[in-house]
């Protein structure tokens, strides 16, 4: 009977290991690759030297224009499709340049404009008298990668694509003047006319300035032939996103999704010309360190959002590695909700908040924060302390008389004492028997805004505030940011190179659904309002200097710094601009040095 | 025996759509918004509006199940919200390849070194080389799988670098012809198949120790050592098979193992797996593709469970279904 049944046991056993075996071995050869089939040379190196490698977080979500709305996305397909106009943003002035083959938005400043125009399918453009219609003369020598010309009929019909609800494109926003649109419905056949194959012209509802005008129509085009007869509510999940057809400096090879991206070089391309590095592979890496592994031993050539304490180890591991700074365009804060948000929830009637209502206060939990002990101790040289959300790097419109406030524990008790702020038997301030008590929530899985709220809160406790601290999951964070349950919490904004703050800072909550302070200052309105129809872009700095002198006195929240984005970089790459616009913003100009392999 | 597989079934499929049902609902009550990615600055407030239409989210959570409910009895579970709208199963069907590699693997080694480690122990009973083991299998049982993913990394692939960091191939390795393609996966495929089963085998050794330690003292390994059977005979032939039997249970509970992935190393290491699937599904509040992940891992505890119940049946005589 025992026999019997270890004859049995043992059987199972073999019968299950050989199971497992041949699901293994299954499953290892068929996620053998299937389009591997050109390359039949060279070893590990030689592709190496051809290859860049750019580590990336996460996958890119469409590698189309119309719908793909992550950095990494646009970092890519900006590669593969043309564009209407080439853009670059002036470092020493902080302006947009928008430039076609045979005229510029501005003259270029000594030293910029490092980017051809060449790349633009654009050869001009005029806006009208009443800067109600601007006019594109393009090129007729701009050929999709499949041999038919890019012609104006590609631009109506993608921005068709762009308007059209059921796609859900998000940046139907750029379409935001064309004739319709304040109606809710853009009508495109008024909107954007098609005269002939190299005119295009679009027609807005209002007057609008000449930068605008350039920025909002210069979304990048799809293949009108080969996306006719894609239904919209197919248009997200059409074959076609997989293969796309461009004209830019790179094609598409290869696309195993979650894994990598590898684009080649566009021997047929024009616009502006073939990229110099034959092959680049946007590797899917998801963890941080393991980034920063790679990009010690060799493995990859380009991680970006380097954390500032890992450069020392780094650098010394590895001397064939640099770190390169773009910025400042990121910037943390701490929220204090300004009005009593449980009131305007319920009745939609605006009470200042008990805690933080007051400017006064606001000022003062603003001095009692040691911002430059924050930057000294997580960002080092990569941090500037945060005034107001007009970045440094927009030179033009920064007002660089506000001086920020300084850290002084003394100023901040002296001015909540005036407020009728008292130490009570605990310690902690109170008023009318309310304790300065509350709770300041982040989003889990930054270690910068970590390390930042522990120094925040020992300062606050300096002084008397009792603030705890409490870690959310991102998404829940954003919700109850946007329900209006937070009073206090610590977060940051990416800015958009083009200063519209209406959204962040306007009266009309209902409106301005990013106001999560219900900060409220009619100026503010009208200063915004001001420089927007302004027509001529710098003639709005004096509007643009008073809402920062506001902003400063008002202190609707703390800003803590600007961050300066730090990449690293390997030393074999060579002609590297990296730009405000974007980390690889002409990433078709880079060369590889072949020899250096930095993994030797 | 076949009848009570079939019972077993049957009830399996109340059971697994219970628990459709309650993760449905509970995904949609939690908070978290499918569409909050676009909403932000510089993009038009309709956008998420459209987004949630397109996704069916607008309409009332009844509504939603009965949709949602008619489309899977025609076994269509939907379109992912985060991956470019692929057909969950689609999704699923991509990241399996890479999860069962793994993971049927690391199972092979687990349970190879865990039962030699184990019948080491046991019939070296109190020695130093069970001590040691023993020592050995509870420090490595213990250890958090991520960090001693990243320890290995740092050591054999930086400090010594004999293997990759990260990723299922090299770059460039279409080239290598398909035998050398498949080398090279293997190349990758050492590191995190050595965390995974050095971790699991630690615990099976202890199971397969305990178990092989009480048949050990039983009867008739004494009547076998009496009647002069080499030792060899009474320990793999005699003991040994006997002791594998609790081991069946663990091989029953592995299956849905084998599907769902190990999430750790799959970060870690950049696989794309079903376990990095099921995770990111959950941060971008993608309903589908989490209800498809616990449609799938759901049937494969229940069919788990059965399948080592039967194989317990089938190798113990003593066990009637």
């Amino acid at each position: 009977m025992i026999e019997i049944c270890s004859d049995r046991v043992a059987a199972t056993f073999r019968l299950a290991g050989s199971f497992l075996i041949v699901l293994a071995v299954l499953a290892l050869s068929s996620c053998t690759r299937h389009n591997g089939s050109d390359a039949k040379s060279g070893k590990v190196n030689a592709a190496m030297d051809s290859t860049l490698v750019i580590a990336m977080l996460g996958d890119a979500d469409y590698l189309n224009p119309v719908i793909g709305a992550t950095v990494t996305s646009s970092n890519i397909f900006g590669l593969i499709y043309p564009s209407l106009l080439q853009s670059e943003f002036d470092t020493t002035t902080g302006l947009m340049n928008y430039m076609a083959l045979e005229k510029k938005l501005r003259t270029v400043t000594p030293g910029q404009g490092k980017k051809a125009p060449k790349g633009a399918i654009a050869k001009s453009w005029r806006l009208s008298d009443d800067q109600k219609s601007l006019t594109y003369i393009l090129r007729n020598d701009a050929f999709w990668d499949d041999g038919k010309p890019i012609v104006s009929a590609d631009f109506k019909f993608s921005y068709q694509l762009y308007g059209n609800p059921v796609i859900a494109s998000a940046r139907q926003q750029y379409l935001a003047e064309l004739i319709g649109a304040d109606k809710g419905k853009i009508d495109f056949d008024k909107a954007i006319e098609t005269p002939n194959d190299t005119t295009l012209v679009f027609r807005f509802y209002k007057p609008v300035p000449e930068h605008l005008a350039l920025f909002h129509t210069s979304l990048t085009p799809l293949p009108a032939h080969r996306w006719k007869d894609v239904k919209p509510d197919e248009f997200r999940h059409s074959p076609l996103n997989l293969d796309p057809l461009g004209a830019g400096p790179y094609k598409l090879k290869n696309w195993q999704q979650q894994q990598e991206i590898v684009l080649v070089s566009n021997r047929k391309s024009n616009l502006p010309k073939p990229g110099n590095i034959p092959a680049i592979t946007f590797k899917v890496v998801p963890d941080y360190t393991v980034r920063l592994t790679e990009l010690q031993t060799g493995a990859v050539d380009v991680v970006e959002n380097i954390k500032p304490e890992d450069f020392t180890a780094l650098l010394k591991a590895n001397h064939q590695l640099e770190i390169k700074t773009v910025g400042l365009r990121v910037y943390d804060y701490v929220g204090w909700a300004n009005i009593d948000q449980e009131e305007y929830k319920r009745s939609g009637m605006f009470k200042p908040h008990p805690l933080f209502g007051s400017a006064r206060v606001r000022l003062a939990l603003t001095s009692a924060i040691d911002r430059q002990a924050i930057i000294d101790g997580y960002l080092k040289q990569y941090g500037v302390i945060c005034n107001n959300d007009i970045s440094p790097s927009l030179k033009w419109a920064y007002n660089n008389r506000i001086a920020p406030h300084p850290y002084d524990p003394s100023k901040a008790s002296a001015l909540l004492k005036a407020e009728g702020w008292i130490p009570g038997s605990d310690g902690i301030l109170q008023k009318n028997g309310r304790r300065f008590s509350f709770v300041l929530y982040t989003n889990s899985g930054n270690a910068r805004r970590n390390y930042a709220s522990v120094i925040i809160q020992q300062n606050l406790r300096a002084i008397g505030i009792d603030c705890k601290l409490d870690v959310q999951e991102s998404n829940v964070f954003f919700e109850n940011l946007q329900a209006r349950k937070l009073d206090a919490w610590m977060a940051g904004w990416s800015i958009g190179l083009e200063i519209d703050p209406l959204d962040v800072w306007g009266s009309d909550l209902k409106k301005s659904r990013f106001n999560f302070a219900g900060y409220r200052n009619t100026r503010i309105d009208e200063l915004c309002e001001l420089a927007k129809q302004k027509m001529d872009q710098v003639g709005a700095k004096p509007y643009w200097l008073e809402y920062q002198e506001i902003l400063h006195r008002d202190q609707p929240i703390t800003f803590l710094y600007w961050i300066r984005e730090t990449q690293g970089f390997s030393k074999r790459i060579e002609g590297e601009e990296l730009n405000i616009s974007g980390t690889f913003y002409n990433v078709d100009d880079w060369r590889l040095r072949p020899s250096a392999n930095v993994a030797q | 025996m076949l009848i009570y597989i079939i019972k077993r079934l049957f009830i399996a499929v109340p059971l697994i759509f219970g628990v459709l049902t309650l993760t449905f609902f509970i995904i949609r009550l939690a908070p978290g918004d499918p569409a909050a990615f676009f909403i932000q600055p510089g993009i038009s407030p309709n956008v998420a509006d459209q987004i949630r239409m397109q996704y069916g989210l607008n309409d009332p959570l009844p509504v939603q199940y009965f949709k949602w409910l008619a489309n899977v009895l025609q076994g269509d579970f939907g379109r992912s919200f985060s991956r470019a709208q692929q057909p969950v199963f689609d999704v699923i069907a991509e990241a399996l390849p890479v999860t069962v590699t793994i993971a049927g693997l690391t199972l092979v080694a687990n349970f190879t070194f865990g039962i030699l480690i184990g019948i080491i122990s046991a019939v070296r009973q109190n020695s130093f080389l069970d001590r040691f083991l023993t020592v050995t299998a509870l420090f490595f049982y213990s250890m958090p799988e991520f960090w001693f993913a990243l320890m290995m990394i740092i050591l054999l692939a930086l400090k010594f670098p004999v293997f990759p960091v990260s990723g299922l191939n090299e770059i460039g390795a279409e080239s290598y012809g398909p035998l050398g393609f498949l080398l090279d996966r293997v190349w990758h495929l050492v590191l995190p198949v050595s965390v995974l089963s050095i971790n699991g085998a630690a615990g099976i050794a202890r199971y397969v120790r305990g178990s092989m330690l009480e048949v050990i003292r039983q009867d008739y390994i004494r009547t076998a050592r009496a009647k002069g059977l080499p030792e060899k005979v009474v320990i793999f032939k005699h003991a040994l098979r006997n002791a594998l039997l609790p081991v069946i249970t663990l091989m029953g509970s592995s299956l849905p193992f084998i599907f769902s992935g190990a999430l750790f190393i799959e970060v870690i290491f950049a696989f794309p797996g079903m376990g990095r699937v099921t995770v990111e599904a959950i941060f971008a509040r993608d309903y589908p593709l989490i209800i498809a992940n616990t449609f799938i891992s759901g049937s494969l505890i229940v069919l788990g469970n059965l399948f080592a119940d039967v194989l317990y049946a089938v190798a113990d005589p003593r066990i009637k279904l």
